[in-house]
């Protein structure tokens, strides 16, 4: 993940090395859906914020995460629960 | 070098490889390009980026992302880094670094922003200041494979000394009917310029376009407001959010 | 490839005249103000803005603006540290402290032993009430004598310099008491529970 210090808002495609890290596939074209509102895009397209300190992968929709990841020196971290699936 | 037709790339984890800088070109005054030798390279899509490290002698490590500039066609890895002022990592691509030496480098990485020829519809491409990188990996790429498909490069510099790869550009444009490259300087034109001055506005993205009609294959890159106001204009202009694909581009961290 | 190869004349910019006994170990000083934010900056209207205390089900305080500017203010000048390792030296922040907000509910000691931040967007952050008493936290509301601008928490931040700045709950609505301590947002996802810069306690398991 590149140093981001201005806190601008990125996409997905971003993220896609922390992503790729953990997926080992890249899921930047991977279509998910929001748990929230249902409505399903691709991974690369998703709001992306927090880049600096992980991946928090928001809904263009509804603004819901659906995804957080965190590279730390002990392991990644992944938490999925506001996609209700996700389509390779 | 294999061209992968198939919008899909190999599973494979993410290492670090050696690059070996080979040339160095100098673009602009502030943006130079870094022609990599790649030992390990296993190819890769237009519109996809590397990650960069350097190390120190002391231990001290950067990490940077870089779009990849050159096309797959190409033996060499070619990354434009524009200099910025105060930045940590660009200010040594730039100015200290020379054929010969090494840094660390892994990718492709991000599938989701990339065009081949094997995609169907006219291809357009905005560009805003070194946002353009990614797409010249585009262009070079169709245009070594010959296609025919409609291209038009809509790109946006404070002035025409800030224009990267304006000599390249020129001749592509000259030599191939179906490529059109349209220039807007936005702070500072020459005597008797007779192109655009000023942002990328609706009234431009109107007169240089192609309709929502011909269903185009759109990618932004540049600055995020940049990226974020021409994408707004374009679902104005009635293009649908799916064929527009966005990058943001430009300094991060330095 | 063992260890990572050298590049040849590269070196940190970074090297500033700090006072080493004010930079905790792993950062660097900035004069920047770098914003980062897990969502995107809330537009908060000041006449809709509440800020409460809570203890499990039951409301133990709330104030609405103007009601919380009439607290008592206090103007603290302190050095700020980012987990993403940039530090900014002698920032000014003045609002409510902690301890002044258990006064105003009339409370002498606090109810429990830890505090759960809430934010306007679903963020959250845990911090020990030892460590927010004896004016070690605040609600802010000013920064540099000036409204908190809107991507570093407008109206009012939760203030605990002494932690990663990620602990200093930007867009803060409500302190939740708790009996047991709960991971908040980065806390659940592999950053440290406490987070003493001083002790580099960036991740879960340092």
């Amino acid at each position: 993940m590149t140093e981001n210090g201005s806190g601008l808002v990125l996409y997905g495609n971003a993220a896609a090395d922390l992503l790729q890290e953990i997926f080992i596939l890249d899921i930047t074209t991977a279509q998910i859906q929001c748990e929230a509102c249902g409505s399903i895009g691709a991974v690369g397209s998703l709001r992306l914020y927090a880049a600096p300190m992980g991946a928090v992968l928001r809904c263009t929709h509804c603004d819901g995460i659906l995804m957080r990841a965190v590279r730390t020196p002990h392991g990644h971290w992944l938490e999925m629960t506001g996609a209700r699936c996700l389509r390779f | 070098m294999t061209v992968i037709e198939a919008a899909t790339v190999p599973v494979r984890r993410l290492e670090w490889q050696l690059a070996e800088v080979r040339e160095i070109v100098v673009e602009t005054w502030r943006v130079k390009s870094l022609l990599l030798h790649v030992a390990t390279w296993q190819g890769h899509l237009p519109g996809q980026h590397v990650d960069i490290r350097l190390t120190a002698e002391d231990g001290f490590q950067a990490q940077r992302s870089y779009s990849i500039a050159s096309p797959p066609e190409d033996e060499l890895v070619t990354l434009t880094v524009e200099r910025v002022d105060d930045g940590e990592v660009s200010p040594y691509l730039v100015d200290d670094l020379r054929a010969g030496d090494r840094f660390e480098l892994r990718g492709p990485i991000g599938g989701y922003f990339v065009w081949t020829v094997a995609t169907r519809g006219p291809l357009w491409l905005i560009a805003g200041g070194s946002g353009v990188a990614p797409l010249m990996a585009m262009l070079r790429h169709r245009a070594r494979r010959k296609a025919r498909t409609s291209a038009l490069l809509l790109y946006s510099s404070r002035s025409l000394e800030n224009v990267i790869y304006r000599a390249e550009l020129d001749a592509m444009a000259v030599r191939d009917p179906d490529l059109r490259v349209v220039n807007t300087l936005t702070r500072q034109q020459p005597e008797g310029w007779m192109g655009h001055r000023g942002r990328i506005d609706k009234a431009l993205l109107v007169e240089a376009h192609f309709p929502p009609e011909q269903n185009p294959k759109i990618y932004v890159c540049g600055p995020t407001p940049f990226v974020e106001g021409i994408s707004r204009l374009l679902v104005e202009l009635g293009h649908d959010p799916l064929t527009i694909k966005t990058e943001r581009f430009g300094p991060s961290g330095g | 490839m063992d260890e990572a190869p050298i590049s040849r004349g590269f070196r940190s910019r970074r090297q500033e005249q700090t006072p080493k006994n004010r930079v905790p170990p792993g950062q660097y000083v900035t004069t920047d103000f770098p914003v980062l934010s897990a969502g995107p900056t809330p537009q908060i209207k000041l006449e809709n803005w509440t800020f409460a205390l809570q203890l499990g089900g039951s409301l133990l305080g709330k104030w609405n603006w103007a009601e919380f500017e009439a607290l008592p203010q206090t103007t603290i000048k302190t050095d700020i540290h980012c987990v993403t390792k940039w530090s900014k030296l002698d920032t000014t922040w003045q609002g409510v402290t902690f301890d002044n907000l258990l006064k105003a509910v009339g409370l002498p000691e606090p109810p429990a032993a830890y505090v759960m931040a809430h934010s306007e967007g679903a963020y959250t952050t845990n911090v020990p009430v030892a460590d927010l008493v004896g004016g070690q936290g605040m609600i802010a509301t000013r920064f540099e004598g000036l409204p908190i601008p809107p991507a570093h928490g407008a109206p009012a931040r939760l203030l605990v310099p002494h932690l990663y700045f990620w602990k200093s709950a930007k867009w803060v609505r409500r302190l939740r008491f708790m009996e047991k301590d709960e991971r908040g947002f980065w806390e659940s996802l592999g950053y440290h529970n406490y987070g003493d810069p001083w002790k580099e306690q960036r991740y879960d398991g340092d």
